[in-house]
């Protein structure tokens, strides 16, 4: 940058006619000051000047302070003043004005950010002007650090849909949601101050109706003894609807326990939810087809189960009116025929009944129940087809009552199957018994053993490898899928399922449940 | 129809029984209801005379299975078996068996009792023609070797001077030996006489024979 102290220079000695306290005033201010003549030549500087400059008085005097402060000029001109003498301005003097920002010169000409202050000194002609200047390239930096540092966490939170929020309990401070934040819970509020209100109540109002109880339960936990929050609710957001908010949060307390900070993150866990809930909706759908393919195969056992009180009904009604001709049938007998009939008939629609709450699709709701109900409720489902399979159900329960957290209708179809690969294992197969034996009992790790059990032809080792995989069958009109699906059923309810050879002969599995309550 | 003829019903189903008892019970047969092939087999007395109502599927051993046993021992009680739907091969199978009919879950009563009736009478007739052969048995072993000699030349159509030449004896012995024929046989006519000795040998060779006269 070309030197303006070439066409400026003046020769002039140093402006030190002031008094020793002013001196020492100059020499101890930390901002640096420097006198200017009406000319704008620097005829003072003080030894903070000189540090903010690196540069010596000497070298400086006489020179035009644009070679420090290149902007001088046009600021004085554009905010506040002129060079010129006798203009109305200077010569009313006093201060001209303070906190402008502008550039400085190093002596290597390295750029600075300067503040300034500036006045006119009273009473003397021409004008001369008293300016100091404080280095603030240091919080310039920092401001602009702080600004960075901010950008990215408000970016980082929009890209995560994460919002933080600190509410501050000494009723003077005003409660901080981020821009995240209040986008999430779609407040449409401005930038003005207390703009947020109370801003636990704010964040209740936007909870859904039917999950604010349990948040506000939560929050006054918080405040009173509770270490932390980790919620999930959702939010009735004006455009974006019902949004899922997984919600953490704790408090600062002072030594006596008072809560005096309440901070915390809520995450917008829409999309994952959505996510999650659309992936269980497909395992519904493979768990629902796989049992209405389980009825499938059970289909003529099924209608030969019905068959029976149809005959009875038919030929009970048949005879009564026979005998009611021949006059050899008493009120009685009527009257017992007729419950017969009626009871046959309730029968058939409970064997339908059955099979339609098997195979009706719902979402799995778990439920603790017991485990030695769940296996009774099971036989009278797969009775049908043991029986049309002249084969004979056992069921071994345990002594105890042992409760489960399961959906009862994914257990059965997990029984039913194994019942089912049971009935198919022991077709064809030369006992006279043909016995399946279904067990419940308590394991050394204190979880719940569901056990099913035939004397088939067994599973080999090489069949063994294979039998887990999806559309893996060893049946003419399987689909490979009910063990597949089953295990599926007894991993998400935190179980497992594995199988072993039956010491008589043929297979068993098993599958274990954790014990609940 | 025979008064001793009873219905054996075997079902497992115990409404099924009931109501087959009640509609047999209607046009006055008299039953005997069994849970299972087993409890039948172990009850089961050659003596008894009507029909077998068998269910094809049941728990343990099947209604097939039982019809096996029955052929073994030589129960000439006609079978009929009651099926399900889609049970068509096992049908076969029990015909060739020797059942005497079939009939499918849920069945039209009278259809029941036709088929019932039909069986009935066909066992009663099967075993009058038994009871019939086996009288003529015994009538023939009390003959003399000299007796049955003469009854085989007399079926053979041979007249009394022939055989009284064959023999080389006198006719008027011949003419006694043959009344006592005829009167031991208890024959009315010769042409009587022969057909009891053609009924006796029927069926007199294999055991088999005893079941197929069951068969329709």
């Amino acid at each position: 940058m070309p030197s303006p102290f070439d066409q400026t220079a003046v020769t002039q000695g140093p402006l030190r006619q002031v008094q020793p306290e002013l001196e020492t005033l100059l020499d101890a201010a930390i901002d640096g000051v420097m006198i200017v003549d009406h000319k704008g030549r620097v005829r003072l500087m003080s030894h903070a000047a000189e540090l903010i400059f690196e540069r010596h008085e000497n070298d400086v005097l006489g020179h035009n302070i644009n070679v420090l402060l290149p902007d001088f000029d046009s600021l004085l001109r554009k905010h506040v003043i002129s060079f010129m003498p006798n203009s109305g301005y200077a010569r009313r003097g006093q201060l001209l004005g303070q906190h402008h920002e502008t550039i400085g010169f190093r002596s290597d000409g390295a750029r600075f950010e300067v503040e300034l202050g500036v006045g006119t000194i009273r009473g003397i002609e021409p004008s001369r002007y008293v300016v100091f200047v404080r280095d603030i390239s240091e919080r310039k930096r920092r401001d602009e650090a702080l600004r960075r540092s901010e950008a990215a966490l408000h970016t980082a939170q929009a890209l995560a849909n994460i919002g933080n929020y600190v509410i501050y309990n000494d009723g003077a401070t005003e409660d901080y949601a981020s821009p995240q934040l209040i986008r999430m819970f779609d407040w449409n509020i401005g930038e003005e101050e207390g703009r947020l209100g109370n801003l636990t109540n704010r964040m209740l109002a936007s909870v859904h109706p039917a999950d604010r109880t349990a948040v506000a339960q939560a929050f006054a936990e918080l405040e009173s003894d509770a270490a932390t929050v980790d919620i999930n609710y959702r939010i009735v957001s004006a455009t974006s609807g019902i949004c899922y908010i997984h919600h953490l949060a704790q408090v600062i307390r002072d030594v006596h326990g008072n809560a005096i900070q309440h901070v915390g993150t809520v995450h917008d866990i829409t999309e994952r939810q959505l996510a999650d809930y659309e992936l269980q909706q497909m395992q519904n759908r493979i768990t629902h087809s796989g049992r209405v393919s389980i009825l499938g195969e059970m289909a003529t056992g099924i209608a030969h189960e019905v068959n029976q009180p149809l005959t009875a009904i038919a030929t009970y009604a048949k005879a009564c009116l026979r005998l009611m001709n021949n006059g050899d049938c008493s009120t009685e007998e009527i009257n017992a025929t007729l419950e017969q009939i009626a009871q046959q008939a309730l029968r058939a629609g409970e064997v339908i009944r059955r099979m339609r709450s098997f195979v009706r699709y719902h979402e799995a709701r778990p439920e603790v129940i017991d485990s030695n109900h769940l296996l009774e409720e099971l036989v009278q489902l797969a009775q049908t087809d043991a029986h049309y399979h002249a084969m004979q159900l056992v069921i071994q329960p345990a002594p105890q009552s042992l409760l489960v957290q399961a959906d009862p209708v994914q257990i059965q179809q997990v029984l039913l199957n194994l019942v089912r690969n049971a009935i198919d294992a022991m077709q064809g197969v030369n006992d006279p018994e043909r016995i399946i034996v279904l067990q419940t009992s308590l394991n050394e790790e204190g979880d719940v053993e569901f056990m099913v059990a035939d004397r088939g032809h067994g599973i080999s080792a090489e069949i063994a490898k294979e039998l887990f995989n999806p559309f893996y069958t060893t049946k003419v009109s399987g689909t490979g899928l009910g063990l597949s699906i089953s295990q599926s059923i007894i991993r998400a309810h935190g179980g497992k399922l594995w199988h072993d050879d039956n010491p008589d002969g043929g297979a068993r599995f098993f599958f274990v449940l954790p014990r609940a309550g | 129809m025979s008064t001793t003829a009873t219905i054996f019903i075997v079902d497992d189903d115990p409404a099924v029984q009931q109501s087959l008892r009640m509609l047999f019970r209607s046009v006055g047969y008299r039953t005997e209801v069994f849970n299972s092939a087993q409890l039948f087999l172990e009850a089961f007395n050659d003596q008894w005379t009507g029909c077998l109502v068998l269910d094809m599927r049941m728990p343990g051993m099947s209604g097939l299975e039982l019809q096996q046993q029955l052929n073994q021992r030589q129960c000439i009680l006609p079978v009929i078996f009651m099926t399900g739907h889609g049970d068509v091969p096992m049908a076969v199978e029990a015909m060739q068996g020797g059942a005497i009919d079939f009939i499918q879950k849920p069945f039209n009563d009278q259809d029941l009792i036709d088929r019932v009736t039909h069986a009935v009478n066909k066992d009663k007739r099967n075993r009058e023609a038994l009871g019939e052969k086996n009288e003529i048995r015994q009538r023939l072993a009390s003959l003399t070797p000299r007796e049955h000699e003469i009854l085989d030349m007399v079926v053979d159509g041979k007249a009394n001077k022939v055989i009284a030449d064959d023999l080389e004896l006198s006719q008027r012995t011949v003419e006694i030996h043959r009344a006592r024929v005829m009167e031991k046989m208890q024959a009315t006519s010769l042409a009587h006489l022969v057909r009891m000795v053609i009924a006796a040998d029927v069926g007199e060779t294999s055991d088999v024979g005893v079941t197929r006269l069951t068969r329709v």
